[in-house]
């Protein structure tokens, strides 16, 4: 990795030692110190054959070795202060209650959780909060572990915030870096920042991979001013925060009906004595359900548990209904993000899929079945997730998730458990 | 419980009587069974020539034009792993990335064929100095040297550019880059193996092998390579 980096403000790489053009506003730190990682956090306590740590972590970014230097760009602070908001849609009264916590909260500068259902509108809830901070010429980032999620934010942010600049940064991006106000990455990328942004917002903070990485949450501390604050942004908080938000640590709001009012599908659930698929046909009651769906016209999302059973689901879904259109998808696969369009924009009618679109994504009037819900696969945060993908739209706020299962796990139990309830309150 | 090297995940080796019986005499394998599983050997049927995988035991379509560019004067290579995904994930986090310690992996994978192997002089394919530089190791080196007494018979020009990162036509045009290492004094003369980690078109084997077999014509040369 060696990239000209000098007017990146907020952003550390690194150096060889010899190579000492450090430049005004630049500081400079040992890439390892007392065995710690300065980048990710990690202890190292691998050698090269010189002797000389290097961090395994965080390799992928260009391998940190001991001896080498860790350059930091201080952060700039020349953006216009102004609001920059060109979204003109009105939030619904319990949205505007959660943005004024948050706006309160980023005055005091204090960290907080918001635990909204699926289909809440969170990202809506945290205009309001944007361009509060853009009016006081803040940097801000957006950062959500999966890389669907970027991509479905970015237009949305475009779109509502016609005046900002915006960056847009994931590991299958093909971009030069560069000092927009507002950055919507992956977390991965705020490894390559140092207190560069006066407000970290991480959507789906309870996701693979940034749920229990220590490296990602040492970057999510470091990527931030200390004058700055986070904001943490799920439907199914992990233990820790609801930890801190109980003892106080941690400002928490809630916010459990989504924003067109009504309350979440519930998930039907099928169970199956006999393997969902055998010599390559699916279970009779499967391929009636899957028959039923695709008839009624709505998009289907089919959630496997293992990639390596895509290939044989696809043909025998094939051979159910030979005219829909459909595609598999999962993280690996090199045209995952075209697919995903395609989907979106209907140019398909069922895709099968891994949990890489378990949450964050919309599409509009989608059904889901997943197969194999009780594979260990899937927690109950994953569960609910699934099951809120559908009845997003105001125009068609029910559909089916159906839990097709083979041993009633406590995952699934769970899972309805807190659904029913977020609709009772 | 040991670290799988590969995927960073906690295991427990399985446990057989040997293991009971002979604490310590046995190695901790430093992959764990799931990531072992993703790396297929090869076989039943492959070429006999180059070693990829094929379903019949035919001469395949490279290695005849290996064949008739060399006269019938071909290289005979031993492979042992496919060049899967799981391969292509190790050897970029290896190379790519400079992640030393899947050294071991590699030796791990490598070892129980290695073993086997036998011939007079043990050659590893050269690093280019400005990688190794960068590195910080000579990849192939590396893998080896604790398995095989090696003799460091070769040298790679500086400025090559890697052969990985060149599309098949550009591989195969690729030109001569070895040469006898200068520090390497008197002859050679019986069987030598060349030792690298993948064989792809062959280009650089048979490279290395012409710039022995020009030195030393008395020598007999063999490959093997990890994977194919």
């Amino acid at each position: 990795m060696t990239e000209e980096k000098e007017s990146l403000t907020g952003r550390q790489w690194l150096v060889d030692k010899v190579d000492n053009s450090i430049k005004e506003g630049q500081t400079t730190i040992p890439a390892i110190e007392n065995g710690i990682c300065q980048r990710c956090g990690s202890s190292c306590w691998a050698r090269l054959p010189s002797g000389f740590l290097y961090c395994r972590a965080c390799v992928g970014l260009g391998r940190l070795d001991e001896g080498k230097l860790l350059v930091r760009q201080t952060a700039g602070s020349h953006y216009p202060a102004r609001a920059g908001m060109t979204w003109t849609g009105q939030l619904q009264e319990r949205q505007e209650g959660v943005s004024r916590f948050l706006l309160e909260k980023f005055a005091a500068k204090e960290d907080c959780l918001v635990e909204a259902v699926t289909g809440a509108g969170k990202t809506e809830m945290i205009f309001p909060l944007l361009a509060e901070a853009f009016s006081r010429g803040c940097r801000v980032a957006i950062a959500t572990p999966r890389i669907d999620v970027v991509n479905e934010l970015y237009p949305r942010l475009v779109a509502a915030f016609g005046e900002v600049e915006i960056g847009k940064y994931h590991g299958r991006e093909e971009k030069e870096a560069a000092n927009e106000q507002l950055v919507i990455c992956t977390t991965h990328q705020l490894l390559k920042y140092y207190q560069a942004f006066d407000l970290l917002i991480i959507d789906e903070i309870d996701s693979f991979p940034y749920a229990g990485n220590p490296q990602l949450h040492f970057a999510a501390g470091n990527a931030v001013k200390k004058t700055g604050s986070r904001v943490f942004l799920t439907a199914t908080p992990p233990e820790d925060l609801l930890k801190a938000a109980r003892q106080g640590k941690l400002a928490i709001v809630r916010l459990n009906r989504r924003f067109h009012g009504y309350t979440l599908p519930v998930p039907r659930l099928d169970l199956y004595v006999k393997p969902f698929l055998t010599k390559g046909r699916l279970h009779p009651k499967l391929a009636r359900r899957i028959k039923m769906a695709a008839k009624s016209g709505h998009p289907l999302l089919v959630f496997l548990p293992r990639i390596a059973q895509m290939p044989q689901y696809f043909a025998a879904v094939k051979r159910l209904l030979p005219d829909l259109r459909l595609a598999t998808v999962y993280a690996q696969d090199p045209d995952r993000l075209e697919k995903v369009e395609k989907f979106r924009k209907g140019d398909l009618d069922l895709l099968l899929t891994t949990t890489i679109l378990e949450r964050g994504v919309t599409f509009k009037h989608v059904w889901v079945i997943i197969v194999a819900a009780d594979d260990e696969i899937y927690s109950a945060a994953s569960l609910v997730q699934i099951a809120g993908r559908v009845g997003r739209d105001k125009q068609d706020p029910d559909g089916l998730v159906l839990f097709g299962y083979r041993r009633y796990s406590r995952q699934i139990r769970s899972a309805v458990k807190q659904i029913k309830e977020m609709n009772r309150v | 419980m040991s670290l799988c090297l590969f995927c960073d995940q906690p295991f427990t080796g399985d446990l057989d009587m040997r293991r009971l019986l002979l604490p310590g005499k046995s190695k901790t394998s430093c992959l764990c069974p799931s990531c072992r599983q993703q790396f297929a050997q090869i076989g039943p049927a492959f070429c006999p020539q180059c070693g990829r995988q094929q379903d019949s035991g035919e001469i395949c379509q490279d290695c005849q034009k290996w064949r008739r560019i060399y006269q019938g004067n071909f290289l005979h290579n031993q492979a042992v792993y496919c060049y899967n995904q799981a391969f292509h994930d190790l050897m970029v986090r290896y190379k790519r990335y400079g992640d030393y310690l899947l050294c071991q992996v590699l030796q791990e994978l490598a070892a129980p064929a290695v073993q086997k192997l036998a011939a007079d002089y043990y050659v590893p394919v050269p690093t280019s100095p400005e990688h190794r530089k960068k590195r910080g190791y000579d990849t192939v080196w590396e893998i080896f040297t604790p398995l095989l007494p090696l003799t460091p018979l070769l040298a790679k020009k500086a400025g090559a550019g890697a052969q990985g990162e060149k599309g098949k036509k550009a591989r195969m045009q690729a030109k001569q880059n070895f040469f006898l290492n200068p520090e390497f004094r008197g002859t050679i003369t019986g069987k030598i193996i060349l030792l690298d980690d993948i064989y792809t078109t062959g280009r650089t084997l048979y490279h290395a092998r012409d710039a022995i077999e020009t030195a030393f014509p008395k020598c007999q040369v063999e490959s093997f390579s990890i994977s194919r």
